[in-house]
């Protein structure tokens, strides 16, 4: 039985909240700005991370407008500023914050029993702080930008490059900072703050998600932080370990910098898997498959990405036994991807399926990494890589995943949690119908890039041979409706919130304890501290019922 | 807040012992972070030496060992100072002990500084200071300063994270101790705080053989 | 994992803490005579072995790990241990890369001469 009316889905009467929620309790832009609520701070950083996805997606648009026609539109030097900045503000400005600094920062204390994260004015600081390296990227982009490409490769970006490098390399580096502030918060959150009867085994598969993520993002980012200072080093004085006249190994600035990249692609799609798991039984009305699978796979998935960066450098000049021993491990590290697919596919299976627009998203999530993860395999063979590597294949491969999968990932979570934050409905039809359009533009962007990449059209460049115009033009066109898909959320959520319907506590069923609070949640979220009794998703499809986490029976 | 007001946990804590462990916890996870930053430089380090051994040699003589120990002592020391003082501050109900010990840690803390000051006005005495004041060494090759821009950029980290370790200790002092904060009922801000100063203490453990102990024979 | 009982800050006196602080000195003492010694490439591995033992005496004692719940010691082995995979990982490359160590007559030549093309 799915919900299809507009507006319509059956919402329980609103409760009189004892407190005001913690929208309207201090109405002043100080109670914001010095906030230390996790829910205000989680819409802060929505904002930061909306603004820069438009940035980022602006200049995506100048170069498909570009690469519409050979003769293309932008010069080329400007081109070569605009796939630069397009990737560094996604990457670190859009992907890598997202969903843990919105629905993390919002929801895991609420998933977890506790009134708030470990330390609150460390998330704060760390909203600044991520606005502080957006500054300086903007004052590198509107400066006129770099054109090195988001990898910084040296020599290029240390001798040859001119543009605003140091500066895109300092917000990175600036960057870091918040990454980590925000992971040592979940880490130290999840071991220490969990509700009484919240036993590990019992979290939510999103608590999980976050967790993992957080662990990588940890021991990551020091590396990407120690690699990007030393370029800064370099770059300013004129001489640095990188340095090939003085013996230094140019090649060692890619090492240390994939060693963190890689893994930050894993940071991009692990709370993506977390809000797929938290979706799926929603709508399914099931329990997920394999829960114990599921936990073991995202863990192994954050440690084993520590051990495949050099498939990025596979003609960079390593030696081919390294090559060698990274090729076999990166095809480890599908295989946790792989199984955590295969659940969420039989976790269908018998279900009561509704198919709302958070369902949509994590469907078209699950297919999406899919393809993109079989495509990365293809890439992690090195002789195919010899061919594929800097073409059009690579950036098809890793949009399907990043774009497809994570992007598609943040709408369902957004969908989904958003009559929680906000206390209202988001129109139904409306809703439906942007995922599907996203679907289809998404996919009508990517996929002709697989084909330009098999043809052999290299990535980073401004024009190509006439032949390859149809291809070309196909993705442009694609993207133009993948525009219009991102903008419609933008409108109907934006009009929900004035005059959508009221949302009572738990629109969707569903068992997290997030669900057991009032919609928007008062400030300090529980009332009293929960007592958890059961793991999450105790969901019924026979019967259509479902038991919540404190162990209390919801009948239809 | 007078010391005699009982002290309250924070919003999101049970109790204040939770809320000192978890901060604890925090400064662990922290340093975790903090080893893998210093771990990548000593990476190069590790390459470029065990790749370029005698020119690592050659340039190392220029590394002033006296002034390299000397600050060894002192920050061990000031390790030991900011030990003893989380114990006054566990067992004394007065805060003077504590306090005599804190200050005691900034002294050696500022002391450290100003020995690595003046070891960096030898340095360039010396002329080993790549671009600006640099002179190549016999055997040191063009490898060579390799080594000197580690050791500038790796003492350059390490001084900055001491001196926010000093500011971190000044805070105590000039902050929460004045207010009353800082008692045995709760002392788990200063035990944050050195764990993190401890922490500084290793970082110079290692890069002390890394940058004085190279070619010495 | 714990190495006996947790040190009391309420009743831990100085001694206990001396005696490490002492043993570092001599520690370092000890190692920087080794680099007096003329013993080649294991004067370093003695003075890294060194430095972390004095590590693992501040660690453990200075900054209580000393009867602490797993997790801390979990959270302090982390960080080198995950240096490992970037040490031991990247050294795939290096120790089998025919082009590595670059021959320093070749690499300057043909290199120097780019100096002039920023």
């Amino acid at each position: 039985m799915s919900t299809t009316t507009f507006g319509g889905v059956p919402a329980d009467e609103p409760t009189a909240a004892t407190e005001p929620s913690y929208l309207t309790s201090e109405n002043t832009i100080a109670s914001w700005l010095f906030t230390r609520d996790h829910k205000r701070i989680a819409l802060l950083f929505f904002a930061s991370v909306t603004f820069f996805f438009f940035v980022g997606g602006a200049a995506a648009t100048l170069m498909r407008l570009n690469l519409a026609a050979p003769e293309g539109l932008l010069q080329p030097a400007v081109y070569n500023r605009m796939f630069t900045m397009h990737g560094i503000i996604m990457v670190w400005f859009f992907l890598i914050p997202s969903i843990p600094t919105t629905f993390g920062n919002f929801f895991i204390p609420m998933m977890i029993g506790a009134r708030d994260l470990a330390f609150p004015r460390v998330n704060l600081l760390s909203w600044y702080v991520f606005n502080l390296s957006g500054l300086v990227v903007l004052f590198s982009l509107i400066m006129g930008g770099a054109d090195t490409g988001w990898t910084f490769y040296v020599p290029l970006s240390t001798v040859y490059a001119n543009g605003y490098v140091l500066a895109a390399a300092l917000a990175v580096f600036i960057n870091g900072f918040s990454s980590i502030m925000t992971a040592l918060n979940f880490v130290v959150t999840i071991h220490k703050m969990r509700a009484p009867g919240m036993t590990w085994m019992r979290l939510p598969l999103f608590v999980w998600g976050i967790y993992a993520v957080s662990v990588v993002m940890l021991t990551a980012t020091p590396v990407l932080a120690m690699d990007t200072f030393l370029l800064a080093v370099e770059r300013f004085i004129g001489i640095g370990l990188f340095d090939v006249r003085h013996g230094a190994d140019a090649i060692l600035w890619q090492h240390m910098f994939w060693f963190y990249s890689h893994p930050a692609v894993y940071i991009m799609i692990l709370p993506s898997m977390g809000v797929a798991s938290e979706i799926i039984p929603v709508y399914a009305r099931r329990p997920i498959f394999g829960y114990a699978g599921m936990t073991i796979a995202l863990m192994s998935i954050a440690i084993l990405s520590f051990f495949v960066w050099a498939h990025h450098m596979f003609v960079a000049g390593i030696s081919i036994y390294s090559g060698v021993f990274f090729s076999l491990m990166t095809f480890f590290v599908a295989v946790p991807s792989a199984i955590k697919v295969f659940n969420w596919t039989v976790s269908l299976h018998k279900g009561r399926i509704s198919f709302d627009a958070p369902m949509l998203y994590a469907l078209g999530f699950v297919l999406l990494f899919t393809l993109g993860g079989v495509t990365g395999l293809m890439l992690a063979t090195l002789a195919v890589d010899v061919d594929l590597h800097g073409t059009y294949f690579v950036i098809a491969h890793f949009h399907y995943i990043m774009v497809g999968a994570t992007v598609s990932a943040f709408f369902g979570a957004l969908h989904y949690w958003w009559p929680k934050m906000t206390g209202r409905l988001y129109p139904e039809m409306w809703a439906r119908s942007a995922a599907i359009l996203m679907y289809v533009g998404f996919n009508l962007t990517f996929f002709p890039q697989f084909v330009l990449g098999y043809l052999g059209m290299p990535r980073r460049s401004y024009t190509y041979p006439p032949e390859w115009q149809s291809w070309n033009l196909l993705s442009s066109a694609g993207a133009s409706i993948l525009a219009i898909a991102y903008l419609l959320p933008l409108l109907y959520l934006g009009w929900s919130i004035f005059w959508g319907r009221k949302a009572g506590p738990n629109p969707w069923r569903a068992s997290g304890l997030e669900w057991a609070t009032p919609s928007p949640p008062p400030k300090h979220n529980f009332e009293e501290t929960p007592v958890v009794a059961l793991g999450p998703y105790s969901y019924d499809p026979e019967n259509d019922t479902f038991i919540d986490q404190e162990g209390v029976l919801h009948a239809r | 807040m007078p010391a005699d007001t009982e002290l309250m946990p924070e919003m999101q804590y049970a109790t204040l012992a939770q809320q000192g462990e978890t901060a604890q916890f925090g400064m662990w996870v922290f340093l975790t972070q903090e080893t893998i930053f210093f771990g990548a430089l000593i990476f190069t380090y590790f390459l470029y030496r065990t790749t370029y051994p005698h020119e690592f040699a050659a340039a190392a003589k220029d590394a002033v060992l006296w002034c390299g120990t000397l600050n060894f002592v002192i920050l061990v020391t000031s390790s030991l100072t900011m030990v003893l003082a989380i114990n006054a501050a566990a067992q004394d109900v007065r805060p003077n002990r504590m306090v005599r010990w804190l200050i005691m840690t900034v002294v050696l803390g500022c002391l450290f500084l100003v020995v690595k000051g003046y070891e960096y006005y030898l340095d360039f005495q010396d002329k080993v200071v790549p671009v600006v004041a640099f002179e190549v060494k016999p055997g040191e090759g063009s490898a060579g300063v390799l080594f000197w821009v580690f050791y500038w950029v790796a003492t350059g980290l390490h001084a900055i994270h001491l001196t926010i370790g000093i500011g971190l200790v000044l805070y105590m002092l000039l902050w929460r101790i004045r207010r009353g904060e800082i008692s045995p009922a709760y002392y788990a801000p200063l035990e944050v705080v050195g764990i993190y100063w401890s922490f500084v203490d290793t970082v110079w453990l290692f890069l002390y053989p890394c940058i004085y102990l190279v070619g010495r024979s | 994992m714990t190495i006996g009982p947790e040190i009391d800050a309420r009743r831990a006196g100085a001694f206990p803490f001396v005696v490490a602080w002492i043993v570092i000195l001599l520690t370092a003492g000890i190692s920087a005579w080794t680099a007096f010694l003329g013993l080649g490439v294991w004067a370093p591995v003695i003075q890294f072995g060194i430095a972390l033992f004095q590590t693992s005496l501040l660690f453990v004692l200075f900054m209580r790990l000393k009867g602490a719940p797993s997790l801390k010691w979990v959270c302090a082995v982390s960080g080198f241990f995950w240096l490992l995979f970037l040490y031991g990982l990247s050294m795939t490359d290096y120790a089998n890369r025919q082009g590595w160590p670059p021959t320093q007559a070749a690499g300057r030549s043909q290199l120097e001469s780019h100096q002039d093309d920023r």
